[in-house]
C-alpha cells in the first residue's frame, strides 16, 4: 500500500515545480530548470516504485482505485470527485511520461539555457504544469477528472507552443493547436456529460471494498446493459429513444472526438505540424509522452466501453489506418527536419488507433510505449541538430553531419531504424504486432468488420514502405553526403545535457522492443511476451478480477460482443511469419529506395518527378485550406446570422424590457408630486381600495 | 431567567439612559459643541445596548428552559416580552444606531444643538427597542410613537436647509395620517376581541368569542359574544396600513423619498434601516402571534398574507422602477429602500393558508433585515461622506471618486452590489433565502417579482459603481480631509456585510429559532 499512499506526489511534484519556477524562477540558477529536473526525477522514482508495487514485487496490493477528494458532493445525485486508478496500464504510462519528461527537462538545459533564451522561468513553469497535467490525466480514475486534466494539457500546449510569442509564427500555431483540439474536446465534453448522465458515474473501473463493489464503473454498467440486458436502471435510454448498443456507440464516438483532436487524427491533425513552432524539447514532450499520447491512452483506458461497440471499433480502425497512410505521404516531400517528424507522429498514432480499433489492445499499448521512446529520441536528436545548425531546420542546408556529431548521428539512426520498423529495433516489434492483429482480425471477423479491418490493414501496410522511405530520406539528407552549407561544415557543439538524454533513449530505442517479442515467443514457445503478460495479469483473481481492465476481459468482450475473431489461413505460425516478413520487406524496400535516391554524396531533389502530386502533398492535401474555408466561408456567416439574431431579437427584447421599465419608472416617479395633500389623498385611496377589495372578498358587507 | 426580569429590557434602557445623560450634559453646558464628548456618549450608549442585546441573545433569553435557555422575560403583565425575536431586532437597532452615531460625529460637528440631535436619535432607538419587545397593541402604539416623534424632528434637523424642513413637515403630516389609521385599526381590533394583548387576541380569534384580561390571565367575557369577523378584518387591514408607514411600503411610502432625501444622510440611514426594521418586528410579532393565519383563513375576516402579497409586489415594483429613473444618488437609494421593504414583506407573504412556510419565510425576512441593516446603513453613510465633502448629488458628480477615495468607494461598491444581491456580501444569501421561501410555497408571482426587480436593481446600483470607478472626473474636486468617524463606520459596515457571507448560516439559525419560539 505504501507506494500508493505516496502516489499523489507523482502528480503534485511537477505541479510544485511549476509554482517554484513561476514565482521563484527568476531568482534561481538555470531559471527553474533544476526544480523541474528534481521534481520529474522524483516522480520517475515514485513511478518506478508504483510500478514495482503493481507488479507485486513490493507492497501487498497490486492495484489501487480510490476517490481522494470530493469537490462537488451530490445529494441524491452525481458527486464530482478526484480519484486515482493504478493498474498496469496507468503504471506503464506513468513510467513513460515521467521518464520522457525527466529527459526533456535535462535536454532543455542544453537547448534553452545554453542557447541564452529569455523567459526561462515561464518555459520551465510551462513544462512543469504540462507534465503535472498529463500525469493527472494518466492516474485519473474517472472520466470527468480525465477531461479536466485533458483540458489542462491542451492549455499547457498552447502556452508552450506559443513560447516565442514575439515572433509571428508561434502565437498563431498555438492558437491553432488550441482551437483545433478544442473543436474535438467539444464533442468529448458532450460525451462526458452524456456518460455521466447515462450511468451516473464516470469511473473507469469499479471501486471495491473487501471484495464488495461499492461503486460501479461505466464500462461495467454498459457491459451489463449490452450483454445481460440490464437496462432498467438506465433512464437515459428511454430519453434518447435508442437501444443500449446504439446509444453507447454514440457516446463512445463523442468521446472519440476529443481523442481525434488530441491525438491528431484525420481530420483534426492540422494543428500538429504547425505546433513545430514551439521549442523542440516541447515538441518532444508533446509528441512522445504527453498531449498526443493522451488521446490514444484515453481509448485504452476505457477500452471496455469501446470493446462492446463494433461500430466504434470500425471507426477507430478506419480513422487510424487512413491517418497512418495519409500523414505518411505528406511526410515524403517536407524539407524541414521537424516537419517530417511531425507527420510521422500523426502517422504513428494512426497505427495505434488502427490497433485499438482492430482489437489489438496490447499492440496499441506496445506501440505507444516504443513510439514514446523513439519519437522522443528523434525529436531530441533533431533538437541537437538544430542547435548545431544555429536553428536552421532545412534539411537541404545540412548534410554530412554524421562525422561531426557522432553521438547524435548514432542515436538518431537508432531512432530512425525503430521508426522505419527494421528488426530488431523497437518499432519493428510493435508495428509488426499492430499489423498482425489487424490482419488476423480482418480475416477472421464476421460481417462488415472484417473488410473494414482489411482495408485499414492495407493502408497501414502501405505506409510501412512510405514511413521507411521518408525516415531514411531524412537521415540521408541530414547526416550523409557532403555538407551543403558553411554551418553544416562547422556545426555548433552540443553538451552533455544533450548527449546524455540522447544516449539513454538511443539504447532504449534499440532494446525496448524486447519487452514484447510476440513473434519470437510464438515461434519458439518461450514466454518472453512480457508486456502481454503485464497487461493480462494473473489468470485467476488479482487486479483483473477487481478492476475489469485486464486484457483477458477485453478479449472476451471483443470476441463475444463485437464479433472480433482471428482468422489464420496459413496456420498460426505461418500467418505470423508471413505478416512479419511482409512488413519487414516493405520497410527494407523503403530504406533502399531512399538510399538510392538520396544516399549519394550530393543528393538532388526528386520531388518534382511527382508532378501534380507534389503540389498536393506540399499543400498537405489542402486540409488547411478547406478548414480555413469552413471557418471563414461557413462558420463565420452562420455566426454573423446568429449575431444578427442576438442583436436584433434577443437584445431587442432586452432593450424593450428596459425601455418599458424606464418609462414605467418615470410614471412611478410622477406619483411623487411633492404636494403633501396629494400624498394624503393617494394614501387614503390606497387604504380604501384595500379595504373594499378585501371586504368584498371576505364578505364583510 | 434574568433577575430582576425588567433587566431583560437592558438594550432599550441603555438607549434611554444615554439619552438622559446627553440631556443632562446639555443642561450643564448648553452651548457646548464638543462633538467628541457628545458623540462619544451616544456611541457608548449604543454599544452598551448592542452588548446587552448580544449577551442576552446568546444567553438564551427566550429559549425555553427545557432547551438550555432561560425562558422569555415577561414584563408588566405581558405587555412586554423579551425573547429571541425581540433581541434579534434589538441587535439590529443597536448596530445601526452605533454606526449612525459614530458617523454623525463628523457630520454634525459644525452644527448647534448636537446634544439634542444625539438624544433624539437615542430616544427613537429606545422606541425601536421597546417596539421589538411590545406584546400588546397598546404598548406597540406607544413605542411606535416614541420611534416616530423624534424622527420627525431629526429629519428637519438642518433648520436652514429648506429641503430638510419641508421633508420633516411632510413626514410629520403623512405620519399623523398613518398614526390615525393605525390607532383606528387598533381600536377596531379591540372592539372586535375585547383585548389588546397579542396572545389574548389570538385566543379570542381561535375561540371565536370575545375575551377579557383579568389579573394578567385571559378569560372569556361573561356575555359570550362572538367576534365580529368583518370588524376584525377591517382592523387588521388598518393595522397593516399603520405598519406599512413605518416599513415605507405601498401605499404609505410617499413620505420616504422626500424624508430620506431631505434629512441629514446619517438620519436617512437610521430611518431607512433601523426604523424600517422596527416596523417589521412589530408586523412579524403581531401577525405570527396575535392574528394566527390558520384560525383566520376562511373565517371571513381577512387572509392577511394575501394583503401582504399584494403590498409586497406593489412595493417591489414601485420602489425599484422609480429608483431606476432617479438622477440623484440619495433619492435612488431612498427608492431602493422602498424596494427592499417589498423584499422583506415576502417574509409575511410567502406562506400558505395553514401557516406552512411561515417560519422559513419570516426568518428569511429577518435575515435580510439584518444584512440590510449593515449594507443600507453603509450606503447612506457613504452619501453622508459625499455630502461632507461637498460632492454633488447627481450620479455624474460621483465620477472618478474611486481614484480619490478608494477605500470608501470600495466599501460603497460592496454595499451596492450586496444590495443588488451579488455574492459579494450577505445580501446575496438573504435574497436567495427569500427567493427560496417563495418557491417553498409556490408563490410564483412573488418569485417572479423578486427576480425581475433584483435584475432591475443591478442596473441602477451599477450606475453608481460605474461613475465611481470607470468614468473620468468631470469638474474640479478637492478632498481636504478624511473624517475618521465616518470612515470607521463605513469600513465597519462593509466588513460586516462581507463577513455576513460566512456568518449567514448562523444568522438564519438564530432567526429561524426565534420565529419557531414565538
Amino acid at each position: 500500500m505504501a507506494a500508493f499512499t505516496y502516489a499523489p506526489a507523482i502528480v503534485l511534484l511537477p505541479f510544485v515545480s511549476f509554482l517554484v519556477a513561476l514565482f521563484l524562477g527568476d531568482r534561481m540558477p538555470k531559471g527553474g530548470a533544476l526544480a523541474g529536473i528534481a521534481a520529474t526525477g522524483l516522480s520517475l522514482a515514485l513511478s518506478i516504485w508504483v510500478t514495482l508495487d503493481v507488479a507485486g514485487f513490493v507492497g501487498s496490493s497490486t492495484s489501487y482505485n480510490e476517490f481522494i477528494y470530493t469537490w462537488v458532493a451530490g445529494v441524491d445525485a452525481v458527486s464530482l470527485r478526484f480519484g486515482l486508478l493504478f493498474d498496469p496500464l496507468s503504471a506503464l504510462m506513468l513510467l513513460i511520461v515521467t521518464l520522457i519528461a525527466f529527459l526533456v527537462h535535462i535536454f532543455s538545459l542544453g537547448y534553452m539555457n545554453d542557447e541564452g533564451e529569455t523567459g526561462l522561468p515561464r518555459y520551465y513553469a510551462g513544462l512543469g504544469l504540462f507534465t503535472a497535467s498529463m500525469l493527472g490525466f494518466v492516474v485519473a480514475n474517472n472520466l470527468l477528472m480525465a477531461f479536466i486534466f485533458f483540458e489542462l494539457v491542451g492549455l499547457c500546449s498552447f502556452l508552450l507552443i506559443g513560447f516565442w510569442f514575439r515572433e509571428d509564427g508561434p502565437p498563431s500555431a498555438a492558437k491553432k493547436a488550441f482551437l483545433v483540439t478544442r473543436f474535438g474536446d467539444y464533442f468529448f465534453l458532450i460525451g462526458v456529460v452524456g456518460i455521466i448522465a447515462t450511468f451516473g458515474t464516470g469511473l473507469f473501473a469499479p471501486i471495491t471494498e473487501g471484495g464488495e463493489v461499492v461503486a460501479h464503473s461505466f464500462p461495467g454498467l454498459a457491459e451489463d446493459a449490452v450483454v445481460d440486458g440490464a437496462t432498467e436502471n438506465i433512464a437515459m435510454l428511454e430519453t434518447v429513444g435508442m437501444g443500449a448498443k446504439q446509444w453507447f456507440t454514440v457516446l463512445g464516438l463523442l468521446v472519440l472526438g476529443g481523442v481525434i483532436g488530441k491525438s491528431a487524427q484525420f481530420p483534426l491533425h492540422t494543428w500538429l505540424p504547425d505546433a513545430m513552432e514551439g521549442p523542440t524539447p516541447v515538441s518532444a514532450l508533446i509528441h512522445a509522452a504527453t498531449m498526443v499520447a493522451a488521446g490514444v491512452y484515453l481509448v485504452a483506458r476505457m477500452y471496455g466501453f469501446y470493446a462492446i461497440s463494433p461500430t466504434a471499433l470500425a471507426v477507430i480502425a478506419l480513422v487510424g489506418g487512413f491517418t497512418a497512410l495519409f500523414a505518411a505521404t505528406m511526410g515524403l516531400v517536407k524539407q524541414e527536419l521537424k516537419q517530417v517528424l511531425a507527420y510521422s507522429t500523426i502517422s504513428q498514432y494512426g497505427y495505434m488507433m488502427l490497433a485499438l480499433g482492430s482489437g489489438g489492445y496490447v499492440a496499441a499499448v506496445f506501440h505507444l510505449t516504443t513510439h514514446a521512446v523513439f519519437k522522443a529520441l528523434l525529436f531530441l536528436g533533431a533538437g541537437s541538430v538544430i542547435i548545431a545548425m544555429h536553428h536552421n531546420e532545412n534539411m537541404w542546408d545540412m548534410g554530412g553531419l554524421k562525422d561531426r556529431m557522432p553521438v547524435t548521428y548514432y542515436t538518431f539512426l537508432s531512432g530512425s531504424l525503430a521508426l522505419a520498423g527494421i528488426v530488431p529495433f523497437a518499432g519493428f516489434w510493435s508495428k509488426d504486432e499492430v499489423l498482425y492483429e489487424a490482419l488476423i482480425h480482418g480475416l477472421g471477423s464476421k460481417g462488415g468488420l472484417g473488410p473494414v479491418y482489411l482495408l485499414a490493414y492495407t493502408m497501414g501496410l502501405v505506409s510501412v514502405f512510405v514511413t521507411a522511405f521518408y525516415t531514411f530520406r531524412m537521415v540521408y539528407l541530414t547526416f550523409h553526403g557532403k555538407p551543403r552549407t558553411d554551418i553544416a561544415r562547422d556545426p555548433h557543439g552540443v553538451g552533455w545535457n544533450v548527449k546524455g538524454p540522447l544516449s539513454v533513449l538511443g539504447v532504449l530505442a534499440a532494446t525496448i522492443g524486447l519487452i514484447n517479442m510476440a513473434p519470437v515467443a510464438k515461434v519458439t514457445g518461450l514466454h518472453i511476451d512480457f508486456l502481454h503478460k503485464w497487461l493480462n495479469g494473473p489468470e485467476e483473481g488479482g487486479w483483473p478480477a477487481t478492476l475489469d481492465t485486464g486484457l483477458h476481459h477485453y478479449e472476451e468482450l471483443l470476441h463475444d460482443v463485437a464479433g472480433v475473431s482471428a482468422g489464420e489461413p496459413l496456420g498460426a505460425i505461418g500467418t505470423l511469419l508471413a505478416s512479419a516478413v511482409l512488413s519487414l520487406a516493405l520497410a527494407i524496400a523503403g530504406v533502399l529506395v531512399a538510399r538510392s535516391l538520396y544516399g549519394g554524396a550530393e543528393p538532388v531533389e526528386h520531388t518534382d518527378k511527382l508532378g501534380g502530386v507534389k503540389t498536393i502533398l506540399m499543400h498537405n492535401y489542402y486540409q488547411d485550406e478547406y478548414q480555413v474555408w469552413l471557418a471563414t466561408g461557413l462558420t463565420h456567416p452562420v455566426a454573423r446570422a446568429m449575431d444578427k439574431f442576438d442583436q436584433g431579437v434577443v437584445d431587442g427584447v432586452v432593450n424593450g424590457v428596459s425601455s418599458v421599465s424606464l418609462s414605467g419608472g418615470r410614471r412611478m416617479r410622477r406619483i411623487q408630486s411633492g404636494v403633501v395633500s396629494n400624498y394624503a389623498t393617494l394614501l387614503t385611496l390606497g387604504l380604501v381600495l384595500l379595504l373594499v377589495a378585501f371586504g368584498l372578498a371576505g364578505g364583510w358587507f | 431567567m434574568v433577575d430582576p426580569t425588567w433587566l431583560a429590557t437592558a438594550p432599550a434602557l441603555a438607549f434611554g439612559a444615554a439619552a438622559l445623560v446627553l440631556l443632562l450634559a446639555d443642561s450643564v453646558d448648553p452651548d457646548t459643541t464638543n462633538a467628541t464628548v457628545l458623540g462619544g456618549i451616544a456611541v457608548a450608549g449604543s454599544l452598551v445596548s448592542l452588548a446587552a442585546a448580544v449577551y442576552l441573545l446568546y444567553g438564551g433569553v427566550g429559549i425555553p428552559t427545557g432547551q438550555g435557555g432561560t425562558g422569555p422575560a415577561v414584563i408588566l403583565g405581558g405587555q412586554l416580552v423579551v425573547d429571541q425575536m425581540a433581541l434579534f431586532f434589538m441587535t439590529i437597532t443597536a448596530s445601526v444606531t452605533a454606526l449612525v452615531t459614530l458617523a454623525s460625529v463628523d457630520y454634525v460637528r459644525e452644527h448647534a444643538y448636537q446634544a439634542e440631535f444625539y438624544s433624539l436619535v437615542l430616544l427613537s432607538a429606545t422606541g425601536m427597542s421597546l417596539l421589538s419587545a411590545a406584546n400588546s397593541l397598546a404598548t406597540a402604539f406607544v413605542a411606535f410613537e416614541l420611534v416616530s416623534l423624534p424622527s420627525y424632528a431629526l429629519v428637519a434637523f438642518l433648520k436652514k436647509n429648506r429641503g430638510s424642513v419641508e421633508a420633516g413637515l411632510k413626514y410629520f403630516l403623512v405620519g399623523a395620517v398613518s398614526s390615525a389609521v393605525f390607532a383606528y385599526g387598533i381600536s377596531l381590533v379591540y372592539a372586535a376581541t375585547g383585548v389588546l394583548r397579542f396572545d389574548a387576541v389570538a385566543m379570542a380569534i381561535e375561540s371565536g368569542t370575545v375575551r377579557t384580561v383579568v389579573d394578567g390571565s385571559v378569560q372569556a367575557q361573561a356575555s359570550g359574544a362572538s367576534v365580529p369577523m368583518s370588524i376584525l378584518g377591517m382592523g387588521i387591514i388598518m393595522i397593516i396600513g399603520g405598519l406599512a408607514f413605518k416599513m415605507a411600503a405601498v401605499p404609505f411610502q410617499f413620505w420616504a423619498p422626500e424624508a430620506y432625501e431631505g434629512a441629514p444622510a446619517p438620519i436617512s440611514a437610521f430611518l431607512s434601516s433601523a426604523s424600517k426594521a422596527a416596523g417589521f418586528v412589530l408586523a412579524f410579532r403581531a401577525f405570527a402571534v396575535a392574528f394566527p393565519i390558520d384560525a383566520l383563513a376562511g373565517s371571513g375576516a381577512v387572509d392577511w398574507f394575501v394583503v401582504f402579497q399584494v403590498l409586497a409586489i406593489a412595493t417591489m415594483f414601485i420602489g425599484n422602477f422609480a429608483a431606476a429613473t432617479q438622477e440623484t444618488v440619495k433619492r435612488m437609494l431612498a427608492y431602493s429602500s422602498i424596494g427592499h421593504a417589498g423584499y422583506v414583506l415576502i417574509g409575511l407573504a410567502a406562506l400558505s393558508a395553514t401557516g406552512d412556510g411561515m417560519a422559513f419565510s419570516m426568518s428569511a425576512g429577518m435575515a435580510h433585515l439584518m444584512v440590510y441593516g449593515f449594507m443600507n446603513t453603509g450606503a447612506f453613510l457613504f452619501i453622508a461622506l459625499a455630502e461632507y465633502w461637498g460632492v454633488g448629488r447627481r450620479f455624474e458628480d460621483y465620477n472618478g471618486l474611486g481614484k480619490q477615495a478608494p477605500v470608501a468607494c470600495a466599501a460603497m461598491t460592496v454595499f451596492l452590489f450586496s444590495l443588488a444581491g451579488l455574492p459579494i456580501g450577505g445580501g446575496f444569501f438573504s435574497k436567495f433565502y427569500l427567493f427560496q421561501a417563495t418557491l417553498n410555497v409556490s408563490a410564483w408571482s412573488l418569485a417572479a417579482a423578486l427576480v425581475i426587480n433584483s435584475a432591475l436593481s443591478l442596473f441602477y446600483y451599477s450606475r453608481v459603481v460605474k461613475a465611481m470607478w470607470i468614468e473620468e472626473p468631470t469638474g474640479e474636486r478637492t478632498i481636504e480631509s478624511y473624517p475618521t468617524g465616518l470612515y470607521t463606520a463605513i469600513v465597519a459596515a462593509a466588513v460586516i456585510t462581507v463577513l455576513l457571507i460566512p456568518g449567514f448560516g448562523y444568522i438564519t439559525d438564530v432567526a429561524f429559532r426565534a420565529v419557531e419560539l414565538l
